[in-house]
């Protein structure tokens, strides 16, 4: 400790003996922190905002089903709306929303075409934060409640059939018997989302949808969203025990794909964290051989005054430390800056087309988690401090005698 | 006088491709304290050689060095850099002090590595900074002191922890002549205020007129070791 003491300040003003060198030094490491940071708050706000985009594709958080629903999607796989333990779990805290809905593979016939779609009876009050579709609605209006009889369809679908807002259109669809079933509805409102969901998904009120189907208080689906006090997964464990004749399952396992991008997208943060951490290694183990090299002399000289071996190797750590702590203090209050900066948002309207096709929001907010700063400023100060190392040894490797006759 | 330092039939090969030099062949002598010694010789005769095992820079090929009762053949490096933080004072010919550090730091930095508090450093710096002629310069780094400023500073710091001996290896080989008598009266007089052993080894025959013994080494071996009377 009283070795440390007097290295500390010792290390600190060697440091400074080389001024230029010492604050490109800096600079790297600075502008390394900076961007890690930076780009890993823009990238994961990226990320949360096209995972959030994909749950409000009708997917939310986690669904129940009847078992085989997903393997044979028709209302022979229903079940019967929730009661008791289910419907008080659903109502507890620790589910933010729920939307109970019907969902059946039906044909759309309008008086120019006819194209197969995906029919969802839903409470349009329920979906507000659970899907898109409670905010989309960009013609005509929403549905008022679960009894309204009108359809909603999807901006291109309006277009591929030829129809518009207050014409009629011929609903197809199997009952819960298998027996084909229509019904004629009136267009009173056009959503807007990303292609897939304007040319698949058509909505309709949840009980009128059940009376096509004749499947009066049966469900093809719940979804939900958890709230902040229960974790998804262990909501997903609730909801089973609640519901054990159920199928429940939670968005990874629903959508792996998403769930693969997103693991992806959280890799290419640490392959960008490892490729800036190798560029600050460069950067600190050139400044450390450098001064290393340049002062092997003086190592030679400490070395004979009684310096020991490891205080020598002490000594140049401590000024890789501290540059490195420097460095990384800077790049991270550049980091917190800049996303003190962007706290309002990252604008992606001049990119809106793109945004709903690749089913992001319009307004990014990147923002620094606290685990993720302190992981990233302890990493890279500790991998630096590590990579000092090699230089460090080099400094006590020469022999005294050799190391003050050099020049 | 009681002796301070033994050296018992040193012996230094260095091997330079297939050629073996010599540098030191079976050295045998003792120091006493208190004594003001020169080592002399050509180049290449050992000198050198000599005083680096002396102060455990180097290990000999063979024999050993007793300083103040301890053995330098078997110790550690670490052993052997605790050695020499608290028992030898070096003065080397090129000043080499610690050019971030003042001149006063330069001394106490010493004094700091063997834990001596804060107030007593101070106090023991301004003491030899003083008795060697620097009273004032403290604050200044060796780049702002002339070369004859920097080696009374190394002298000072030489002697800054109660050394059991100072070893000088040419100390006045940089000076100007005014500059080396300064420095050679001083030594001559902290020798003798302190009881410090000094060994110097030189060319310079300023200094070995300065010294009361002087050791002369011819291609690794003792050619004369005279003592003058007081």
């Amino acid at each position: 400790m009283r070795v440390l003491l007097i290295l500390i300040p010792f290390a600190w003003r060697n440091l400074w003996r080389n001024q230029r060198r010492t604050l490109i030094t800096l600079l790297v490491v600075s502008v390394g922190v900076w961007s890690i940071l930076t780009f890993n708050a823009v990238i994961r706000a990226w990320s949360d905002s096209s995972l959030a985009g994909s749950l409000k594709n009708m997917t939310a958080e986690a669904q129940i089903h009847a078992q085989d629903y997903l393997d044979d999607p028709d209302m022979a796989h229903s079940f019967p709306e929730p009661t008791g333990e289910l419907l008080q779990l659903l109502n507890s805290p620790s589910v933010a929303n729920w939307a109970p809905r019907v969902r059946t593979p039906a044909i759309i016939q309008s008086e120019y075409e006819t194209l197969p779609v995906t029919l969802v009876g839903i409470d349009p009050d329920r979906e507000a934060g659970v899907s898109f579709i409670a905010d989309s609605v960009k013609q005509g209006v929403q549905l008022k409640d679960a009894k309204d009889e009108g359809v909603i369809l999807g901006r291109h679908l309006a277009k591929r059939l030829n129809t518009r807002i207050g014409k009629r259109i011929v609903l197809m669809a199997n009952d819960i018997n298998g027996r084909l079933e229509e019904r004629g509805a009136k267009v009173i409102g056009i959503f807007s989302s990303s292609p897939t969901m304007e040319d698949s998904f058509m909505f309709t009120g949840l009980r009128p949808a059940q009376k096509l189907l004749h499947a009066d208080g049966r469900l093809s689906e719940i979804a939900m969203m958890s709230s902040a006090q229960t974790p998804l997964p262990q909501l997903v464990t609730m909801t089973r025990q609640a519901a054990p004749g159920l199928d429940i399952q939670s968005w990874d396992e629903l959508q792996p794909m998403t769930k693969g991008i997103h693991d992806l997208t959280e890799g290419f943060i640490y392959v960008w964290l490892w490729v800036m951490f190798v560029l600050i290694a460069i950067g600190v183990v050139n400044t450390q051989l450098m001064a290393v090299f340049e002062r092997t002399q003086e190592f030679g000289l400490l070395q004979a005054l009684g310096f020991r071996p490891n205080w020598v190797i002490l000594e140049v750590l401590l000024e890789a430390l501290q540059i490195i702590g420097f460095g990384v203090l800077v790049g991270s209050l550049a980091a917190y800056a800049s996303v003190y900066f962007l706290q309002d948002g990252i604008s992606l309207e001049g990119l809106s087309a793109g945004a709903d096709f690749l089913g992001i929001e319009r307004v990014l907010y990147p923002r620094l988690e606290a685990r993720e700063f302190f992981t990233t400023v302890i990493v890279v100060w500790g991998l630096g401090v590590l990579t000092a190392l090699w230089p460090a040894r080099r400094a006590v490797k020469f022999n005294v005698i050799e190391a003050m006759r050099s020049t | 006088m009681s002796t301070i330092l033994e050296c018992k039939h040193l012996t230094k090969q260095y091997h330079q491709g297939d050629t073996t030099v010599n540098a030191l062949q079976g050295v045998d002598v003792s120091f006493n304290k208190g004594e003001f010694v020169s080592i002399s010789g050509p180049s290449g005769s050992g000198k050198s050689t000599l005083l680096h095992i002396i102060g455990s820079l180097e290990q000999p090929t063979d024999g050993d060095v007793i300083l103040d009762g301890i053995s330098l053949r078997n110790e550690s490096r670490r052993e052997l850099a605790d050695i020499r933080l608290n028992r030898i004072g070096f003065v080397f010919q090129a000043y080499n002090l610690i050019p971030v550090l003042t001149a006063a730091e330069n001394v106490e930095f010493i004094l700091q590595l063997q834990g001596v508090d804060r107030q007593a450093r101070r106090a023991r710096s301004g003491e030899l900074l003083k008795q060697v002629g620097l009273e004032g310069l403290e604050n200044r780094r060796p780049g702002q002191l002339s070369g004859g400023q920097q080696q009374r500073v190394a002298v000072a710091r030489a002697l800054a922890s109660h050394p059991a001996i100072v070893l000088a290896d040419e100390p006045t080989a940089n000076l100007d002549s005014k500059n080396s008598d300064e420095l050679l009266a001083l030594m001559s007089k902290l020798n003798q205020e302190s009881n410090v052993t000094i060994i110097v080894a030189t060319h310079d025959p300023k200094v070995i007129a300065h010294t009361r013994r002087h050791i002369v080494l011819t291609d690794g071996n003792i050619e004369t070791d005279e003592t003058r009377a007081a």
